[in-house]
């Protein structure tokens, strides 16, 4: 079994997938992933819909999305032990160790932090790295292309001030 | 919560938007694809922000180069239609720079997360914890705080829209252009120990 595939042959079978969930036959709706987390927020913290207007506006994309991430945990899952043998548990990602530091501590927060900022800087632009870009730059949406270009701009300054330039030892 | 959670399958139950096992499935196939590309690791995408490894942009720009063509040509014939999102600039600005600083300290997306945490990154469930906080603060605080941020809604264009009578030609230069720049970009890539362990 090969371990992984080209990029050529993930984005081909990615355009696929996605023409697939936009067409009749398919869910005639576009792919998003941000939405489910405010939705599970709600599910979790048992927040009334009637009281936050917000959950009442993103009731059907976040079932939607919802189910399709228990889908995709269980895919991910699937593939990482049988195909790409890559299951671990693991705290501190391989090129973090290299280019940030090998604080547990360290990592851990700034999961913690980013995850907490990327969620509400989502729900701010209406939708991420699925909902505008692969989604919504396949619909030439020009607000998708305004949301690309700032994320793609400012992932770069980031990641040029945020990271060392050498790579440390492991 | 067991209700909620039930209450969930039966939205989608009652929706047009697929029964919940296809839904299920195209979830089950996104994850795998995922996965088995290895994007969703922290090496590809924050590699990609310190331009150490370039899988991420030329899958992105691959799949949405094919996927407009595509697309249009199905809209055409009545197999699909466009599910537009709306320009609210204020929104897309200031979430836009919060994600994408986000995204480069996590080396994760809201879509890749999950898949990571699938296979056992506990450093992506400690942010997945703290992006379903962010959610919350996001939902209690929505109507006073953040939907004035958003902006006023400047309309669902189009590039093809805006093309009118050419949004054919429009649409296979704009497909072939990113298609283009997905081969163009260099091929750089970034591996992890344990990958290169199991390459061999």
């Amino acid at each position: 079994m090969i371990r992984r595939i080209p990029w050529w042959v993930g984005g081909l079978l990615m355009a696929l997938l996605l023409m697939f969930t936009f067409s009749v036959f398919g869910a005639d709706r576009p792919i998003g992933a941000s939405t489910y987390v405010p939705y599970f927020a709600g599910l979790l913290f048992n927040l009334d819909p009637e009281q936050y207007g917000y959950l009442k506006e993103i009731d059907s994309a976040g079932a939607w999305e919802g189910v399709m991430l228990l889908g995709a945990l269980v895919g991910g899952f699937v593939t990482s032990v049988f195909i790409t043998k890559s299951f671990r548990f693991s705290i501190i990602p391989t090129a973090w160790k290299k280019y940030k530091n090998g604080s547990v501590v360290s990592r851990l927060s700034w999961s913690f932090a980013s995850g907490f900022f990327m969620i509400i800087g989502a729900r701010l632009a209406g939708g991420c790295t699925s909902g505008h870009f692969l989604s919504g730059m396949s619909q030439t949406a020009i607000s998708a292309m305004i949301f690309g270009g700032i994320v793609m701009a400012t992932l770069l300054i980031t990641g040029r001030l945020f990271y060392k330039k050498e790579a440390q030892d492991v | 919560m067991f209700e909620r959670i039930m209450g969930m399958f039966e939205t989608v139950a009652n929706e047009g938007h697929g029964s919940i096992a296809l839904v299920f499935v195209i979830g089950i196939l996104f994850g795998g694809i995922i996965q088995y590309s290895r994007v969703d690791k922290f090496e590809k995408i924050a590699g990609f922000a310190m331009l150490r490894d370039t899988v991420v942009p030329k899958m992105l720009f691959l799949a949405v180069g094919v996927a407009s063509i595509g697309l249009y040509f199905m809209i055409e014939a009545g197999w699909a239609h466009y599910h537009i999102k709306p320009i609210l600039l204020g929104g897309l600005i200031i979430g836009g720079v919060i994600f994408g600083v986000s995204m480069a300290i996590f080396g994760k997306c809201p879509g890749t997360g999950p898949v990571s945490i699938a296979e056992g990154r506990i450093d992506v469930l400690v942010g997945a914890i703290g992006g379903l906080l962010g959610g919350l603060v996001f939902t209690l605080f929505y109507e006073p705080l953040f939907k004035p941020l958003m902006g006023p809604d400047l309309g669902k264009s189009t590039l093809t829209g805006v093309a009118g009578d050419f949004g054919s030609v429009t649409i296979l230069v704009f497909g072939i252009a990113l298609v283009a720049v997905s081969i163009l970009i260099p091929l750089r890539q970034e591996f992890d120990e344990a990958d290169l362990k199991r390459l061999g």
